[in-house]
């Protein structure tokens, strides 16, 4: 197929479905054939020469608004690129478009925002998770093969769980965040959600690199993510921290039930795999909540004070939260952090992965969702934010009721491949790769 | 008659200079003692007491 096809196929698919999930807030169909035609034309050529993908709307886009979903920017337009859509223009992708996402990656799903909230393709009455809602749904609806998202307590592997696709966190440092809208400085990631395990390799191994404009950009080599996707996990260690959700309260039966299903599914093609004991999930969650809390208030004060009604009311809650954390809250929070950081690197020096949950429950409907953000919310992951470990969101199995379970995965830093081989292990041997897109209903 | 930890949500807003809309007051406070129940684990006892954090240490100048 031709770029100039590929690109017109996603953009039909994306006007053949869209009106039913909002998972787009801008489609670009000018900027995917502009592109697509430098590529037939030979001025770009890539790894992902032609391959259509879509950028969550907190990613500048020259020319293209940049609303973050927001009533605060919402006529805002970038004049330049953000890194990663640098380096997919140059790698020959084709922007279709810029997809839905929480008010400024944290405050969702809203009904009270300029832009309707994503809906999750295997239901649209169940919400798609978030906040990279509008990303994991094009991904899941077949639109595209892969769309990029952000990720500051959960916020790629959160809807990649509850849509049924992949979606890596990647180290902190791997991707760059320039021209990202930012959440919280220390805790950001940037990171691929893709429909197969390869996709999300691909991607990855096109955006991550060091970049000197990010200062939390780290000079490290970049590894090969496809090389040894298909070798299997013979020989390696998996460790799995179940004092984090065997007993969490409120968790599905069926969701657990996969964790244990993956866990011998990896036993059976020859890894070892051993229970881990680390430090509470309620400590890691405290220090986590604490730092974005004070954070994310550093990054909004200045509206907070100026044009507090022009943020949806989810959003106003969770970011003038971080107004009450005290400077020794956020100190002491950080010192815990590295405790558990050298915990889960203890742990890591024994283990080649950790094997855990992600959610605790199918997607919920949205006039049922629970606060994911609060104490003792059905998901876990904002752990690997606090530490910077690379994580990623493996689909397994569909729940009862028809929505997707899966588990997460989670390695030592810089070591995304090895991620990405357990992932692709399970998403073979689970027969989730048999899986075909959902028709929305 | 207003609690203590709603007094200190009142006086922290305040000195942040956010104005809280009445409407949406509830969630917000019901979120703070959330937080602050949360906050309580950074203080455990053994946990974080000894280890320094985010030390400054500037590079020498023409890195010496």
């Amino acid at each position: 197929m031709t770029a100039t096809a590929a690109a017109k196929a996603a953009l039909a698919r994306i006007n053949a479905a869209d009106y039913l999930l909002d998972a787009f807030i801008t489609v670009t169909p000018a900027r995917a054939m502009a592109e697509a035609r430098a590529v037939e034309a030979g001025f770009v050529s890539g790894p992902l020469a032609g391959v259509p993908y879509a950028l969550k709307d907190i990613f500048d886009s020259e020319g293209v608004r940049t609303t973050c979903h927001s009533r605060l920017r919402e006529d805002h337009v970038p004049a330049t690129d953000c890194h990663v859509a640098e380096r997919l223009r140059l790698a020959g992708a084709l922007l279709v478009g810029k997809t839905g996402t929480h008010e400024f990656a944290i405050g969702g799903p809203s009904f009270d925002l300029p832009f309707p909230p994503p809906r999750n393709p295997w239901d649209r009455e169940h919400v798609p998770g978030g906040s990279s809602s509008g990303s994991a749904a094009a991904v899941a609806a077949g639109m595209v093969r892969f769309a990029i998202g952000s990720d500051t307590g959960g916020s790629i592997r959160h809807p990649a769980a509850y849509c049924g696709v992949a979606g890596l966190k990647p180290s902190y440092g791997r991707v760059s965040r320039r021209g990202a809208f930012p959440l919280s400085f220390s805790m950001d990631h940037v990171g691929p959600l893709g429909w197969r395990m390869r996709d999300v390799a691909e991607a990855l191994a096109v955006i991550a690199g060091h970049d000197p404009l990010d200062p939390g950009s780290a000079d490290l080599p970049v590894g090969d993510y496809l090389r040894d996707l298909e070798a299997g996990v013979a020989g390696l260690r998996v460790g799995v921290p179940r004092g984090w959700f065997a007993g969490a309260k409120g968790a599905d039966p069926e969701a657990l039930a996969a964790i244990d299903r993956s866990i011998a599914l990896l036993r059976e093609a020859g890894a070892t795999v051993n229970d881990v004991t680390l430090p509470d999930f309620a400590r890691f969650a405290a220090a986590g909540r604490v730092i974005l809390a004070a954070e994310a208030f550093a990054v909004h004060a200045r509206e907070l004070r100026a044009r507090p009604g022009d943020y949806g009311a989810i959003a106003f809650q969770r970011l003038a939260l971080g107004a009450t954390v005290t400077g020794a809250d956020y100190v002491q929070a950080q010192r815990l952090r590295r405790e558990l950081t050298a915990a889960v690197d203890d742990a890591l020096a024994r283990f080649d992965v950790l094997l855990t949950a992600n959610v605790l429950i199918p997607a919920p409907r949205f006039d049922a969702r629970p606060d994911a953000m609060a104490a003792g919310a059905p998901v876990q992951m904002i752990q690997f934010n606090l530490t910077g470990h690379p994580a990623l969101a493996v689909p397994i199995c569909l729940h009862s009721a028809g929505m997707p379970l899966g588990v997460q995965l989670a390695g030592r830093a810089f070591d995304e491949a090895t991620l990405l081989r357990v992932g692709r292990t399970l998403e073979g041997l689970s027969g989730w790769e048999a899986m075909p897109h959902p028709r929305p209903r | 008659m207003a609690s203590e930890d709603e007094h200190a949500f009142d006086m922290l807003m305040t000195r942040a200079g956010v104005a809280v809309d009445p409407a949406r007051r509830e969630g917000l406070l019901a979120a703070y003692r959330d937080l602050l129940a949360a906050t309580t684990l950074l203080y455990a006892p053994g946990l974080g007491e000894a280890e320094p954090a985010m030390v400054f240490r500037p590079d020498p100048l023409g890195g010496v």
